[in-house]
């Protein structure tokens, strides 16, 4: 479950332009590649494409099992749930919802991780306390941040998003800082500031786009982790409220009917597993493509 | 050593100070009346401020913060709102059943993580390496909740194995048959990256010199193995395990609540969800303290390990 690179690699810098055309030429990160991207387009055309208002209930034809098992034709592709909702719909609603969820913390928190790495890596004086932020950051279960969070802020959307994204910054720090550390270290980099270029061009310009493909790896490996954690605090309640719609909180919904109606819960779960295998599978690929030290 | 332990502190005070704050926040923030919580129906007026005088609640915030601490260091942590019990009390009942599951889970998984990892690292690039490699991604990649629920749904539905609640103590029959099923479960976080971790490790040392001496030498390949590259490579494993207690506690909170098993997981989502304030507190409090102490556990073990960093 840990995407946390704990032993750094001494990270090569990779110009951007460069990480398309070894993309390209890899097969099966090209497979991966292309896999997430459908996922991410069946989430984003959920409303679009569910057959079913994901939200009508409908008791009459509560627990339809998937079409595979029924002989009543097929106008619940994956059959209903407790409540008679159509479970294809809610699926896509609720990947939709997860990848949300997910992304949008993945975002911020490594978003704030790959500042302040760059910054310790930069400025030499700002890397003590970065780091020991990191350190702190990296001792701090997210499983308790997200029940102090939930105790706190009471359960619900927003304490879910500020723990997934507080969790996704220490291991950030850590890789941008090394990734970076290379790049300040390069001839370029000294030339831009004989030239005269100020800090925060420097960094803009030349910096982070240098470090830039290390930190889409990381961040890729990262968003696999976070949608397990994000799953795994809904399923225990600390997510979204009911009835939104979202696989760790369908998957808790069905548990109650495991021996009778299996394909409540198994259908969300299963997806979530699909999703984060699909992810960890594209992060792997990334990095086996960009690590030297497996290259060699 | 004394470093190394001292640095751990340094860096795991921040994290006590944040929870305190937490729970002292929790218990600011409780809607109740803790004063009227303790003095019950039959409580007077006078009663309520005497009791609120006792508690120190009509002291200005700062006051009641260094209270708070004082009774912290003195082991209190409240009564909780809805059995009115001390939160210690009902806190510590759950502390063995966890404790017990966490052992229950690590015993067997870390072991048949660091045998796969070895194997793989040792048939590098061929059919078993690959094998471990996909069921390490699989492993990583699974959902806790759904391992325990593929569990109750076709051992435990089908009455080979009790999967509701503790019924006894480990080494007792019932005991240790009720705690099988949640352990698989638990400890199924730990196997992937646990075998992945391994298989780095020992790939590392495999190809160092003193290896290539022991195979000149002529030592068995077992004896290599064994005695040469895995125990070269516990230093990063046990730093890597290390790292995913974490993942073992999100684990843990997630098992004890598929399994009904009575541990402190599943109080503090209970006490969260009722809205009883000092019961998640304690049970938040409790939880990180646990998290801190085998963290120290852990860097004690690296003295056992790699006496180097006993002698600096």
């Amino acid at each position: 479950m840990s995407a946390l690179p704990t032993s750094l690699p001494v990270m090569a810098p990779v110009p951007a332009q460069g990480l398309w055309h070894r993309i390209r030429s890899d097969r099966l990160l090209m497979m991966w590649l292309v896999l997430a991207i459908v996922i991410v387009l069946l989430a984003l055309l959920a409303p679009w494409i569910a057959p079913h208002d994901p939200y009508a209930t409908a008791m009459r034809v509560s627990r339809k099992p998937p079409m595979w098992m029924s002989d009543e034709g097929v106008t619940y592709w994956l059959g209903t749930d407790v409540q008679g909702r159509d479970m294809l719909s809610r699926v896509l609603y609720g990947l939709r919802a997860t990848l949300m969820i997910s992304l949008l913390a993945v975002f911020v928190g490594s978003g704030l991780g790959a500042i302040m790495g760059v910054l310790a890596a930069y400025y030499g004086k700002a890397r003590g306390p970065i780091m020991r932020v990191a350190d702190i950051l990296l001792s701090f279960p997210a499983i308790l941040f997200g029940l102090s969070l939930s105790a706190l802020m009471g359960p619900g959307l927003g304490s879910l998003i500020i723990a997934l994204s507080v969790s996704a910054i220490p291991g950030m720090i850590r890789v941008s800082y090394s990734a970076a550390l290379g790049v300040t270290k390069l001839d370029y980099m000294e030339a831009g500031r004989s030239i005269g270029f100020s800090d925060a061009y420097l960094i803009a310009r030349y910096l982070l786009p240098n470090c830039s493909s290390m930190l889409l790896i990381y961040t890729t490996l990262q968003l696999g982790h976070t949608i397990l954690l994000a799953s795994l605090l809904s399923f225990l309640g600390l997510g979204p409220l009911p009835p939104f719609a979202e696989l760790g909180s369908m998957a808790a919904d069905g548990r109650k009917f495991l021996e009778v109606f299996p394909h409540i819960s198994t259908i969300p779960t299963l997806t979530i597993f699909v999703v984060v295998l699909v992810i960890n599978l594209l992060g792997d690929s990334l990095r086996d493509a960009f690590d030297p030290r497996l290259r060699k | 050593m004394a470093k190394h332990l001292l640095n751990r502190l340094l860096v795991s005070f921040p994290v006590l100070l944040g929870v305190i704050l937490v729970g002292f926040v929790l218990i600011q923030i409780a809607p109740a009346d803790p004063a009227a919580v303790i003095g019950g129906a039959s409580a007077t007026q006078a009663d309520l401020v005497m009791i609120r005088e006792q508690l120190g609640l009509d002291r200005p915030l700062w006051y009641q913060f260094a209270l708070y601490l004082w009774r912290l260091l003195h082991l209190d942590l409240g009564r909780s709102m809805i059995s009115n019990q001390y939160v210690l009390d009902e806190i510590m009942t759950t502390v063995g059943p966890t404790v017990e599951l966490m052992f229950a889970s690590v015993i067997w998984s870390v072991p048949l993580a660091i045998f796969l990892g070895t194997v793989a690292a040792y048939r590098r690039g061929k059919l078993v390496d690959r094998l471990v490699m996909v069921l390490s991604v699989c492993g990583v990649s699974l959902p806790v909740f759904w391992v325990g629920m593929l569990l109750i749904q076709y051992i435990g539905g089908w009455g080979w194995l009790p999967y509701l609640g503790r019924s006894g103590p480990l080494w007792s029959v019932d005991g240790f048959l009720g705690i099988i099923l949640p352990a698989i479960t638990l400890g199924s976080v730990l196997v992937g990256p646990g075998a992945r971790i391994t298989r780095t490790a020992v790939i590392e040392t495999l190809s160092s010199d003193y290896v290539r001496t022991a195979r000149a030498k002529g030592a068995g390949e077992l004896r290599i193995l064994v005695r040469h590259a895995l125990r070269n490579a516990w230093m990063p494993i046990v730093t890597l395990v290390g790292l995913q207690i974490g993942n073992l506690l999100g684990g843990a909170v997630v098992t004890e609540q598929i399994f009904s098993w009575p541990g402190v997981g599943r109080m503090a989502v209970g006490a969260i969800f009722s809205g009883d304030f000092p019961l998640a507190q304690g049970a938040i409090l409790i939880t990180a303290v646990g998290f801190l102490l085998i963290n120290v556990l852990i860097d004690i073990l690296y003295v056992y390990i790699d006496p180097r960093s006993h002698r600096q």
